[in-house]
């Protein structure tokens, strides 16, 4: 049993009001860094007193979840604000000035923090980056987020996947390849944000190349998981759009159906990034996250 | 054919000025404050802005006072590039979804949360039961009437958006969702419960109070309206439910969405007469009347065909970026769109949205140009009609 919190983890009001100053000029770039870099302090602090097993930096300053590699790629540009998903936060959408873009340089530590400890780094899925360009997964993945993965050092790289579950006619065989792409480098996870996995779930998605698979537990139904399910599952139990505060003992009691089904290894995460509520919510929800990991080891004892 | 005349109008909000953001916050002013005050009140003419800089100079500040300095700033800003139909800015309201919250019950704070990049928004969570704490946009269309040369629209956020962008605590469970508990038939249930109680009991009461002071044109702003695609039938009866029956203008402000959503749901919104919607941000900055240079607008035609014949609001500045449109971009924008209606009479026109995240030196100069384009529009058309005429 572990639990972590991959994805874009809400600023802190103080980071919220220097980056704000920033823009209207009232501050420096400088005093930016330093608030940053106390945030991510206490978010590692909060990880830490909350017992995750992976610490991860919270891509504090990712404006969204592909800005840097798509400003680091030749061949992308940012495009249009685009409405993110049914939420009301919005974000650039990548486009492709050819079809085979490549990073010019893997992003270093004010993207991808060095953590005191085991940690998980967070990328966007090949199938997500190749989202709404004329770009492949697979391009995407051989140019852009392989020399990527070439450069991290983590225990696990969460690649987040936020459209596929929606996709009327899902090419799972698309993401496979491009995944196999990937492969050789750092534990993958395949984490499906924000959306119910049941048809790829019916259509093979366990069967992905990949070492763990995250699953939506808001939007997905417990009996969708196959009974033969053999992957660490990353199981959405935190609601990250919701602001009400989950219950230990309901999480550690689901975890116990999961394991009846026959799930065997899980980590308990959030169903999607926690930027979807303030940093004082996120805060309260890491800690019960914690809470329901030591319940559901006891009630597993 | 009478001659062409495109109604140029605002959409919302403006950047709050330095010496209103810092009096607000309790913080000292520099001398870079005072001459924005200034500069500002001498460029676009407002009456007596020497009393405000005095005070400034003298640190004699009064928050609300300072902020009604800032509607007069906004109003003037948009009287002097020439805008036809105004508000102020919302200069006096916090922000757009927390100034309507804080003068409600049943609702309580939980944070701030990003919109986008730098940008953020306090949000609040659904606790209990709607109700209206006090009108809260009579005291300042109260005051701009007092000030303003030109026409008021009033921007009111609309129910539907108050209510998808606020959690609910209230009607939705806070246990037994976990693993597929509460479908989504019941979410979007709850979301209508909770937008319904909005409508009825904080945006219509405030809709008859601006009426009773002499309101003739509101503008519903619904940003959120296409959040969830299965819900949009509750942002059509929430609507109604909001205007029905009441004797005004009504029209909504649509941004930065997929609008293809909208159709077939707001055939039912009749009460709608304007829309006032934003497309220059899926445009592209080439000149030209045709679809190629205008895919941004492509989408228009929907609004055409809506079987009540409501106006639209043509968005024709992008407000997420410093570049100033052209005036000639901007006729091009609604020559193309007039070419789609065939009916000029059924366009207006204005920025896709508020233009609060760019400076004033920005906004103002899109401002600027939105009209002389608008203009040029007019007299590309007129010329045309003329030649018609003498053939």
């Amino acid at each position: 049993m572990q639990a972590f919190a991959p994805g874009i983890y809400p600023r802190s009001e103080e980071l919220v009001q220097a980056t704000r100053d920033l823009d209207r000029g009232r501050t420096t770039p400088e005093a930016v860094d330093e608030q940053t870099e106390r945030d991510l302090a206490q978010l590692v602090s909060a990880q830490a007193d909350a017992g995750f097993d992976l610490l991860a930096d919270g891509m504090l300053r990712w404006q969204d979840i592909f800005r840097p590699l798509v400003e680091g790629s030749e061949g992308l540009e940012t495009g249009a604000l685009t409405r993110f998903l049914d939420t009301n936060s919005f974000y650039r959408a990548p486009s492709a000035t050819t079809a085979e873009p490549t990073l010019r340089a893997p992003l270093d530590e004010r993207y991808i923090a060095q953590l005191p400890g085991p940690r998980l780094v967070t990328l966007p899925s090949p199938f997500a980056l190749s989202h709404g360009t004329d770009v492949t997964p697979k391009a995407m993945a051989e140019g852009v987020l392989k020399p990527q993965l070439e450069a991290i050092d983590a225990e696990l790289v969460v690649l987040e996947e936020p459209y596929l579950a929606r996709e009327e006619s899902p090419d799972l065989g698309a993401v496979e390849e491009a995944l196999q792409v990937l492969a050789g480098g750092p534990k993958l996870a395949l984490w499906l944000t924000f959306g119910d996995a049941q048809r790829l779930l019916e259509q093979g998605l366990a069967d992905l190349p990949v070492h763990a698979i995250g699953i939506d537990f808001y939007a997905t139904h417990l009996t969708d998981i196959p009974q033969d399910f053999d992957k660490l599952l990353l199981a959405g139990v935190l609601d990250a759009r919701s602001s009400v505060l989950e219950e230990p003992r309901e999480i550690a009691a689901f975890v116990e159906t999961l394991r009846r089904r026959g799930v065997e290894e899980i980590a308990l995460v959030p169903n999607g990034d926690l930027q979807y509520v303030s940093e004082q919510v996120a805060r309260e929800k890491l800690g019960r996250l914690g809470k329901a990991k030591t319940a559901a080891v006891k009630a597993a004892a | 054919m009478s001659e062409v005349k495109f109604l140029t109008h605002e959409v919302g909000s403006l950047a709050k000025p330095p010496w209103l953001v810092k009096t607000s916050a309790g913080k000292p002013l520099d001398e870079s404050d005072i001459e924005h005050a200034r500069s500002w009140g001498e460029k676009v003419g407002v009456g007596g802005y020497e009393k405000l800089v005095e005070s400034l100079q003298q640190d004699e500040r009064d928050p609300e006072e300072i902020a009604r300095w800032a509607s007069r700033y906004c109003v003037r800003l948009q009287e002097s590039a020439g805008v036809d139909v105004i508000w102020d800015g919302e200069q006096q309201r916090s922000e757009m979804y927390a100034w309507a919250i804080a003068h409600s019950n049943g609702f309580e704070p939980r944070g701030t949360v990003r919109s986008f990049d730098n940008k953020y928004y306090s949000k609040s969570a659904a606790t209990g039961p709607v109700s209206l704490a006090e009108p809260y946009h009579n005291e300042e269309f109260s005051f701009l009437k007092s000030v303003a040369e030109h026409d008021l629209k009033i921007p009111i956020t609309g129910a539907y958006t108050l209510a998808v962008w606020s959690y609910d605590e209230h009607h939705l469970p806070k246990e037994g969702r976990l693993g597929g508990g509460l479908s989504r038939k019941d979410e979007v249930e709850a979301r209508r419960e909770l937008t319904l109680d909005i409508a009825r009991n904080l945006i219509r009461p405030n809709l008859e109070a601006l009426i009773d002071l002499g309101a003739t044109w509101i503008q519903i702003d619904e940003p959120g309206a296409s959040t969830e695609e299965d819900e949009l039938d509750v942002f059509v009866e929430s609507f109604n439910v909001s205007v029905e029956g009441l004797d005004c203008m009504f029209s909504t402000h649509l941004c930065f969405s997929d609008y293809d959503l909208f159709f077939p749901a707001i055939e039912g919104m009749s009460g709608c007469r304007q829309y006032c919607v934003g497309f220059a941000n899926y445009d592209t900055r080439e000149l030209g009347t045709g679809g190629a240079e205008r895919p941004g607008y492509e989408v228009i035609s929907k609004w055409r065909d809506l079987p009540y014949d409501p106006i639209l609001g043509l968005g024709v500045l992008d407000i997420h970026t410093d570049f100033i449109e052209p005036p000639e971009l901007v006729r091009d924008r609604i020559l193309y769109a007039a070419e789609v209606f065939g009916d000029p009479a059924r366009i207006q026109v204005c920025p896709d949205c508020g233009l609060r995240t760019r400076s004033w030196e920005v906004a103002y100069e899109k401002l600027r140009n939105m009209v002389e384009g608008t203009r040029l529009a007019e007299e590309a058309l007129n010329r045309v009609h003329a030649g018609a005429r003498r053939n």
